[in-house]
């Protein structure tokens, strides 16, 4: 997909009355003040949904993992879905940081703020799923690499393995990169904050002067760390996908999945990008910064990555077919008219079906489709690895033992729980930080200005 | 900010640092305490051995009883006894857990003023006992199960001693009408010893003779010898079975009969007839009884027993002309579910079958009576004396007949009549809750005894543990009461000494070795009697209206309700069901359809004794008249054997009594009739989730429990040899040699250093070139009858715990060991929705593999890559071991298992599995899993272990052949299980897979996880492939 050139996003800025730098600023930082009886609501039950998940947990690593609806032989169950689920997530946040920032995609700048921020709520909400999932978090440590006089190594043949380093890095990288790209809007923060805020926007805007030397060791940091990242967009997802590749169950054992599950790892970010960013845009009035233009464009890629996902399905079942295999073919034919076929149909309809709508432009531009598309390719998204890794699991190669899972109520809270997690901290970076880049959408209007209306 | 100087430092450090100890404790401390004398036999960490008898039913297996530091683990078939010969089966190896149950009596309790049990001590309970006796003057009764020579002797001299009484034998399953069949059809009133051994024809008439027969351990093992050795010269040893619902023996059967239930007599019949017609002899010393046999069998020609029976003449003749031909044939007479009003009668047509074509004498050996047999005319006369006052102190001992009776009996009412009941029950059960006095027994490790199972065979009880509660011994009790009293004319000190004295004609300290004394008894001899011609050999009658005949089939596992609060045997899902925990019944899949009932849908069964509500089990192996219902559940009382809640002994029934719908008839000669009712069923309208664990008998065509015919067997080529030869990867040439065969020429030249993905698939390749070990098994389908008893064992041997029902109803049973039951090859049908139980089974055709599935230490494991910790990994012997401390629970092992043999600890069980004293049992080699640790079969490696020490101690390299003995193969009744090391040229388990060649296969073959055990295939004796 060609980015758009920069004159058109001007252009859609254009109509307003040009603004002095101090309006911007005003602007987004306005969304950082004060706190509506709404946010103060939603933090609640965000806060609630935590703490009850928390509880949850808590009681399960007392109790034992039992209290989950696991059943032999289904042994991963939704911890695991909603890990996949969150690491999906966080896809969105890197390809619209660093590569559509390597593409000059100049319309990602009033996006990438929220959606980098997002990448690192969602990857620390995968990051504690792996920690409800394990039976003895406690000794989950055993996992890393570290020397010890025992002479006990990991292996590193496991996929389980190649996950934990892939989600360290990804989070790593993920901190840096939002850390490294709010610098400058921390330094306006700090420029106009009092207080504690003073304090806090001063320690970690590290100084910032905005000197030009300073300008750019900055924009050479951020094209570094977008070369480090692009690969990670690819290899994350491709790990979490070889978790389930490598093993022989009937369902998971498939060279698709590392595209298949990248795919759909960007089509579900994007997706929560426009799901949380619609309802930002429209409380804190952000109109003129987030057009429907950004959301046009995310849209797009929406389509194509549904597109994607949509062939996946369908090669995925050609293959089961063309291999002859049976235990395959039973474990496809189950997935789609087996005990789990609503969460299949649910994941088709919402994943390969709802979004062809996006290929009318009236509905990618109608912010309310757009909002109930993405809500729905959520649900679908989760239902997806749900149908995966469960049906999977479910139906395999005696079937002397196969068995029925259905989630118990603590799992439920947990997952649940998670979204409290991830929406208690997008609430509160909100309110801590800049939500849209004020930095780089000056860096626009100053390309507009300079370029003026006629462009190039 | 304030300063803090030093003081308020180290005040603050101080206060720290007891809030932050005070908020930490510490594990009790446990000391090891060494012996200050060690004992002589005692070695810590070695196991000692002692002989004893198993007490769970009337067969009386001898027992090795397994001791570590003086206490006894584990329970295993004594060698040198003659009818186990060192099987043992399910409820055998779960009877250790009566000893360390929970739930036992501690001490012995009395009936207090507000009608609750309360502790008492021995001495007054014997003084209430002594007094109560002594005023009833003789209206005392002794209501027994049948007990040992010693203490049955010594209940009658007790009775002199105390001034008389009523002794009443009672046996639920007690072969009466069998007993009596052979007084009348031969004049010898004792149970006939059936010999299936070497046999090449057997009838079975349905008494499921390797589930819950007369000997179940010894005819399973007999008969897979049979087979195994006429398979081998080339003739063939034949079940068929007659019975109107596949159990365990009609799955085993090479043709199955299920003839309208009653008229098996009538089948036997015309067999014999078509027998002597073909020209069968009697021999046995009946020669003259011909005549006697032959006019009481002209009614029975084929065309007639055909109408009667609905069995085809055709059929009739051709297996009278097969028994008649056989050398060694046998007909076993009808088991507890199928006796009727008539059962005297039909057992005594079975024996005629039996002396019509000569195998009285040879197969069928009739034996002097022993004992005191069991008698329900007996009982019921107790219950009418009970009912009329008669009865004024009742002791109740090793029987539950609250339960185990017909309600219809009146016993529940009855007992409300007797001024002092007693009960010696060691574990809570229906009769000891409404007693008045409760003086416990020993359980039978704590016990000295005896039995004698059959005549030559005296078997020794000895207790290997120090009693752990304040018990008795019922022979005790019965001398303390008898000395309270003042009576005369006992033996003088304990009942230890009674046993001595008894035994006093042998060598006392081998009897303790070896068990007891096993000698063989010429048979009596019996001749046809008159009384055969009193018998009226006619269909019964059965009580009541409806469609369904009832049928109350005995549990191969709870038994008549005495193993019901045992965990494991609750746990361990029926052999043809696969249903735990709960009760079921069974009806015919087009039954099921014509009421509009599937899997666990309530059915109402009522007969005009009662009426009850029960989940409904379709399946097709069953007759569409009949619903079956197993005897064993529905108890009120007992932690696991109720639904009582937490902490409490009584509770809701969990499941239900069959008892409930009985009447309490006999048959001609007394003995109890389970065959009377019909039924009434109709859908009540609930449903009922049962805990089943597995819920589909079709594998699909995929490679699990196959099966082969003779015909190709004998053609030499086997089906799956395209799957037994190397596994070559694309464009590699495979090595020469093939399969098995190559397995010793691998071993004797030596191990394989190609890369493991390009070796060919032999198990020997698959261990570290330099060990000496490569630890295998061979697994015979052929002669795996399901009993589960190799189940029961894994979980006693490797402290598996149990779940409970709602464990099992997630599929959370932690067994490592399971046996799956498919019939057929399978089809690959694909449903929609959710499924329901897949149930394959046609009536009167049997195609059922029983398929034991178990950790196949695959040397191409998939569990083990995955595992990021290496808790799991391939030891240099080749097994794939499990490190629990390492497990941080991924489960990753465990979706990648293409077997699912793994299981996983989502409590911690080491709390709940083993409420005290349970964990007193542990196996202390064997560790007891955390909570969230993956947990799998290692093939007892704790016992590959103890070989290897032992041999290190006698200076021995490399174990012997056969010499380490999984505790699966240890138990299995047919020896269907052989493990070895397969780097040994002579190795067992190589050695029965390469005379089987043909039958080997490796289950999922196609996977290339190259496993370590080999299965052989079950064979199909065809039709027509007589003789």
């Amino acid at each position: 997909m060609t980015p758009p050139p920069a004159e058109s996003v001007a252009a859609m800025i254009r109509p307003a009355p040009v603004q002095k730098d101090s309006k911007v600023n005003r602007d987004l930082l306005r969304v950082m003040e004060g706190t509506s009886l709404g946010y103060w609501v939603l933090l609640h039950i965000a806060v609630f949904f935590m703490l009850a998940a928390g509880g949850v947990w808590i009681y399960q690593i007392y109790k034992g993992l039992g209290i989950a609806g696991y059943a032999h032989p289904v042994f991963w169950g939704a911890y695991i879905v909603t890990f996949v689920f969150w690491v999906g997530i966080a896809h969105a946040g890197t390809l619209i940081s660093a590569i559509l920032y390597l593409f000059r995609a100049k319309w990602r700048n009033a996006i990438n703020r929220s959606a980098e921020a997002m990448t690192v709520f969602a990857v620390l909400t995968a990051a504690q799923f792996l920690g409800i999932h394990v039976g003895r978090i406690w000794k989950s440590y055993f996992i890393l690499p570290y020397p010890n006089q025992r002479a006990l190594w990991v292996n590193f043949k496991s996929p389980l393995l190649w996950d934990t380093f892939a989600i360290t890095t990804y989070a790593t990288i993920s901190i840096l990169f939002l850390f490294v790209g709010l610098i400058p809007d921390l330094a306006i923060a700090r420029d106009r904050a009092k207080g504690w805020r003073k304090i806090l926007y001063g320690t970690l805007s590290m100084g910032w002067q905005g000197t030009s030397k300073q300008w750019k060791s900055h924009n050479r940091t951020v094209l570094h760390l977008s070369g480090l990242a692009t690969p990670l967009v690819l290899s994350v997802h491709s790990v979490v996908s070889w978790d389930f590749a490598m093993a022989i169950v009937p369902g998971w054992h498939a060279t698709i999945f590392a595209p298949y599950f990248v795919a759909g790892a960007i089509f579900s970010g994007f997706a929560m990008v426009l799901t949380m960013m619609i309802p930002v845009r429209r409380i804190f009035g952000l109109e003129e910064y987030i057009t429907d233009y950004h959301f046009e464009n995310m849209s797009r890629f929406i389509l194509l990555t549904s597109l994607i996902v949509g062939y996946a399905y369908v090669a995925e079942y050609f293959i089961a077919w063309y291999s002859g295999v049976e235990p395959e073919q039973t474990s496809f034919w189950l997935r789609a008219f087996g005990p789990y076929w609503m969460s299949t149909w649910t994941m088709i309809i919402c994943n390969a079906v709802v979004p062809q709508i996006l290929w009318f432009k009236k509905a990618r531009t109608h912010v309310p489709t757009l909002f109930v598309v993405s809500v729905l390719i959520n649900i679908g998204m989760w239902f997806e690895r749900y149908v995966i890794i469960i049906s999977g699991l479910s139906r395999e190669y005696d079937p002397a033992v196969w068995g029925i899972y259905t989630p118990s109520w603590p799992e439920l809270i947990i997952v649940a729980g998670s979204f409290g997690f991830f929406c208690q901290f997008f609430l509160i970076f909100l309110k801590l930080f800049p939500v849209v880049a004020i930095a780089e959408v000056k860096e626009l209007e100053i390309h507009a200005k300079a370029h003026g209306a006629e462009g190039h | 900010m304030a300063e803090i100087d030093r003081r308020d430092f180290l005040k603050l450090v101080g206060a720290g640092a007891s809030v932050a100890s005070a908020g930490c404790w510490q594990d009790p401390v446990e000391k090891l305490i060494p012996y200050v004398v060690q004992p002589e036999e005692i070695n810590p960490g070695r196991p000692v051995v002692y002989a004893s008898t198993c007490q769970e039913c009337g067969v009386g297996c001898g027992l090795h009883v397994r001791t570590r530091e003086g206490r006894p683990i584990k329970l295993e078939g004594n060698p040198d006894h003659p009818i186990n010969r060192g099987s043992l089966c399910a409820r055998g190896q779960a009877s250790l857990s009566r000893t360390y149950h929970p739930d036992r009596y501690r001490r012995p309790l009395e009936r207090d003023a507000e009608g609750s049990l309360a502790p008492i001590t021995w001495d007054d309970a014997t003084a209430r006992l002594a007094a109560a006796i002594g005023k009833a003057s003789g209206r005392v009764a002794l209501l027994t199960a049948p007990v040992g020579p010693t203490l049955g002797g010594l209940i009658d001299q007790w009775f002199t001693a105390v001034g008389g009484g009523t002794r009443v034998t009672y046996e639920p399953f007690a072969p009466e009408a069998l007993r009596h069949a052979s007084e009348t059809v031969f004049g010898v009133a004792s149970v006939p010893v059936f010999d299936l051994s070497d046999t090449d024809f057997v009838i079975d008439f349905g008494s499921d003779s390797l589930g819950t027969g007369l000997s179940p351990v010894e005819h399973a093992r007999q008969l897979a010898a049979a087979r195994n050795a006429s398979r081998a010269e080339g003739r063939e040893a034949r079940l068929v079975y007659v019975g109107p619902r596949q159990d365990t023996t009609a799955s085993a059967a090479d043709e199955w009969l299920a003839p309208q239930p009653g008229t098996e007599g009538i089948v036997a019949l015309g067999i014999a007839r078509a027998a002597i017609d073909a020209g069968a002899v009697p021999g046995g010393g009946l020669a003259e009884a011909t005549v006697t046999i032959a006019r009481q069998l002209s009614g029975f020609d084929p065309a007639s027993v055909e109408k009667r029976s609905s069995v085809p003449a055709a059929t009739i003749r051709r297996l009278g002309a097969a028994i008649a031909k056989a050398k060694r044939p046998v007909a076993l007479p009808p088991g507890v579910a199928l006796t009727s009003r008539r059962a005297t009668a039909t057992a005594a047509a079975v024996l005629v079958l039996n002396a019509a074509v000569g195998a009285v004498g040879k197969t069928v050996r009739l034996t002097a009576a022993t004992g005191a047999a069991p008698s329900y005319r007996d009982v019921a006369l107790l219950v009418d004396a009970m009912r009329s006052g008669d009865v004024e102190v009742l002791i109740v001992h090793g029987v539950d007949p609250v339960h185990s009776l017909p309600s219809d009996s009146g016993f529940g009412e009855a007992l409300a009549n007797v001024k002092l009941v007693v009960s010696t029950a060691s574990l809570p059960d229906q009769t000891s809750v409404r007693a008045h006095l409760v003086l416990p027994d020993h359980t039978p490790v704590e016990s000295w005894g005896d039995a004698e199972p059959r005549p030559g065979v005296r078997s020794i009880v000895q207790p290997t543990l120090r009693p752990l509660f304040d018990t008795r011994a019922f022979g005790d009790t019965l001398l303390d009461t008898a000395r309270a009293m003042g009576a005369q004319g006992l033996p003088e000190g304990s009942f230890r000494g009674v046993v001595e004295a008894a035994w006093q004609d042998t060598d006392w300290f081998e009897v303790l070795q070896r068990g007891g004394v096993f000698a063989s008894v010429a048979p009596a001899t019996g001749t046809i009697t008159e009384g055969l011609a009193r018998l009226e050999f006619a269909e019964p009658q059965l009580e009541g209206e409806g469609e369904f005949v009832l049928l109350a089939v005995p549990s191969p596992l709870l038994g008549d309700g005495r193993g019901a609060n045992l965990p494991l045997l609750q746990e361990t899902p029926d052999p043809i069901t696969k249903v735990a925990w709960q009760s079921w019944a069974e009806i015919s899949s087009g039954a099921a359809e014509k009421l509009g009932v599937k899997t666990g849908d309530l059915l109402a069964v009522e007969t005009p004794y009662g009426k009850i509500q029960v989940p409904a089990w379709p399946r097709g192996g069953i007759r569409d008249d009949v619903i079956a219902i197993a005897t064993g559940q529905g108890h009120t009382v007992g932690t696991y054997a109720s639904l009582a809640p937490a902490g409490t002994l009584t509770g809701p029934a969990r499941g239900v009594n069959v008892n409930d719908l009985l009447p309490s008839l006999t048959d001609e000669s007394g003995s109890r009739a389970w065959l009377t009712a019909r039924a009434q069923v109709r859908a009540a309208g609930g449903f009922q989730r049962l805990p089943f664990t597995q819920g589909t008998d079709n594998k699909r065509g995929r490679l699990l429990g196959e099966r082969i015919s003779l015909v190709a067997l004998a053609s030499g080529e086997s089906p799956w040899a395209a799957n037994e030869s190397p596994q070559e990867p694309h464009g590699i040439p495979a090595p020469g040699g093939h399969g098995e065969e190559g397995a010793a020429a691998a071993a004797a030249a030596g191990h394989s250093e190609e890369h493991e993905m390009l070796r060919r698939y032999d198990p020997v390749n698959d261990s570290t070139a330099d060990d000496p070990y490569r630890w295998g098994m061979t697994i015979d389908v052929d002669k795996c009858t399901g009993c589960s008893a190799c189940v029961v064992a894994c979980y006693v041997e490797n402290n598996i715990p149990t779940v409970g029902e709602p464990g099992v109803l997630r599929a959370r049973q932690m067994s490592w060991l399971r046996i799956e039951r498919y019939v057929g090859d399978g089809e690959q049908t694909l449903k929609t929705g959710r499924p329901g139980i897949q149930n394959s089974e046609k009536l009167g055709s049997v195609d059922v593999r029983n398929s034991p599935m178990l950790c196949q230490q695959c040397g191409a494991a998939p569990c083990e890559p995955v595992c990021p910790v290496f808790a799991t990994y391939h030891t240099p012997s080749g097994l794939n071991g499990m490190i629990y401390n390492r497990c941080i629970g991924t489960r990753y092992c465990s979706n990648n298992c293409p077997y699912k043999v793994r299981r996983f600890n989502w409590f911690d069980y080491q709390i709940e599995g083993w409420p005290e004293p349970m964990a007193l049992g542990l196996n202390p080699d064997v560790t007891v899993r955390g909570q969230g640790v993956m947990e799998k079969c290692t093939f007892c490696v704790q016992r590959i272990q103890l070989g290897r020490q032992n041999a290190a101690d006698e200076g021995r390299p490399v174990l012997a052949p056969g010499e380490v003995k999984t505790a699966c193969q240890q138990t299995c009744p047919t020896q269907a299980i052989t493990f070895d090391n397969l780097k040994l040229p002579d190795n067992t388990a190589t050695a029965v897979a390469k005379a089987n060649e043909g039958r080997t296969y490796h289950a999922l073959h196609v996977l290339n996880t190259r496993p370590a055990i080999t299965y052989l295939a079950k064979v199909a004796r065809e039709e027509g492939h007589e003789g």
